[in-house]
């Protein structure tokens, strides 16, 4: 599957929220089979970078690619024809959130069968196979028929997990998936992670999970304030970043451990 | 009491039944679906007035008011008499229907953006992420979430309306409450007849309870309790 193009590529993205400038024009590449871990302090950007992807916020300048799919907003607007590549995008990205955001109103399997549905209009039967097998491998196939406030942080997040799955992403997204989480709940849902990263899947993560990063991506980025601080292997990044302000910030994670 | 005139009596009355019923279902059918029609306005600004002014008017004044300027005050007006909505117009069914179909729709178009509102922001941000169309997020997951937070006032609404369609007695119209007051101007029994009346309207508003409570736990069961 490797070739020249990468996954997901975004370029000289810019983004404000009013007169608040929260990226000041970033650059990343990721290929196939990396794991990218975004770390920084909460407001340097890296959700906004992350949500900027799939198009939940657009950007004011840049562009983002998505295997052939190419995207350049312009003034935070997406035109027509924009609006259509934005949803192939889209369908091409796996995404999960902080508050895992399943449908209430849908049983654990049918969050997971709703976008190879409806979206992609798969056949039912072929649809409702493999999203059993995708909720064996996150563990839940026995909750296949429960309703997602029935399960716990854990539990709903891995099925998040299957549902982003489900679409057969390009590449995974993750936006702070443990922090929402009681903490004897946040090695579950690592740990699927781990097996997807494992298993050779294109993964970009932000994350404040600093332990993870270090041990799981292939790739570590540092932002800060809306800009690429330090970029590199996890080894290099947490063992000998070049950056000041990157030292200081993981040495207030790993001190308060 | 005469049970033999009780029996005559109610037979007549559920006569009316059919229109009462009818009234109620069409215009709370017609509504609703004004109702949706006035939440999408509300997304665009000259929209959003416009939904306003419609709901501030029509929830402001009283339904009679409302019914006799759609009965005798459209008639009036010449452009109106003259119109190709003459023949409708001068019939006081459809004077009643219309009447009561604006007025729940001020209502129902309330009761809906309050179940709009509730549906959680990142549900409906799962959905545009896994690639669906506006279209597609609206039918799929928003309003489906939206219907079923409204539901318990919606429930209100449809008994409000079932007993406001008794109004259109007012126009000459023989619903229930028509059959009734032409009874007692006949017979000035006025304490069995209403009665009677207000007995058919209560079974009705206890079927409705009992229908609405169901479709709740029907449509949202994991919020009572349901253990897989």
């Amino acid at each position: 599957m490797t070739n020249n193009l990468p996954a997901v590529s975004v370029k000289g993205l810019h983004k404000s929220f009013g007169s608040h400038e929260v990226l000041k024009g970033i650059d990343l590449a990721a290929h196939d089979g990396d794991v990218i871990s975004l770390i920084g302090a909460s407001g340097s950007g890296k959700s906004t970078l992350l949500r900027c992807i799939p198009m939940l916020e657009i950007p004011n300048s840049g562009s983002i690619s998505v295997g052939e799919a190419h995207i350049t907003p312009r003034d935070g607007k997406l035109s027509r024809a924009d609006e259509r590549t934005a949803r192939a995008i889209r369908r091409d990205l796996g995404f999960v959130f902080q508050n895992f955001n399943l449908w209430p109103h849908r049983t654990v399997l049918q969050n997971v069968v709703e976008a190879p549905m409806i979206v992609q209009r798969r056949n039912k039967a072929e649809c409702r196979d493999e999203a059993m097998a995708l909720l064996e491998k996150v563990g839940l196939s026995d909750k296949a028929d429960a309703w997602p406030n029935q399960l716990s942080g854990g539990q709903q997040q891995r099925v998040a997990i299957a549902r982003a799955l489900a679409q057969k992403p390009r590449a995974l997204l993750f936006d702070e998936p443990t922090s929402a989480l009681d903490p004897e709940l946040v090695g579950e849902v690592l740990k699927v992670m781990r097996d997807l990263a494992d298993e050779g899947r294109t993964m970009i993560i932000v994350t404040h999970e600093m332990g993870f990063a270090r041990e799981v991506s292939s790739r570590t980025i540092f932002l800060h304030q809306g800009l690429v601080e330090e970029d590199g292997t996890p080894e290099q990044v947490f063992g000998n970043a070049h950056s000041e302000r990157c030292r200081a910030f993981l040495s207030g994670y790993f001190d308060r451990a | 009491m005469d049970t033999v005139y009780l029996l005559d009596l109610f037979k007549k009355l559920l006569g009316g039944l059919p229109l009462t019923l009818n009234l109620a279902v069409f215009a709370l059918l017609g509504g609703f679906a004004i109702a949706l029609l006035l939440n999408l306005l509300r997304t665009t600004r000259i929209g959003n007035a416009v939904a306003g002014t419609y709901i501030f008017f029509f929830r402001g004044t009283p339904l009679l008011v409302q019914l006799f300027m759609i009965y005798f005050g459209l008639a009036q007006f010449e452009f109106v008499r003259s119109s190709f909505l003459w023949p409708l117009l001068r019939e006081p069914y459809w004077c009643g229907l219309i009447a009561l179909m604006l007025n729940d729709a001020a209502y129902t178009a309330e009761i809906l953006r309050g179940g709009l509102r509730a549906v959680p922001r990142g549900a409906q941000e799962a959905a545009r992420v896994s690639g669906m169309s506006r279209l597609q997020i609206l039918r799929r997951v928003t309003l489906p979430i939206a219907v079923r937070q409204a539901l318990p006032a919606y429930s209100n609404e449809i008994i409000s309306m079932l007993k406001s369609t008794a109004l259109v007695s007012m126009i000459s119209l023989m619903d229930v409450t028509g059959i009734a007051r032409e009874a007692v101007a006949e017979t000035w029994r006025a304490v069995e007849i209403f009665l009677c009346a207000g007995l058919i309207y209560l079974v009705l508003s206890l079927i409705i309870t009992r229908a609405t409570s169901w479709a709740e736990r029907a449509l949202s069961p994991w919020q009572f309790g349901a253990r897989q």
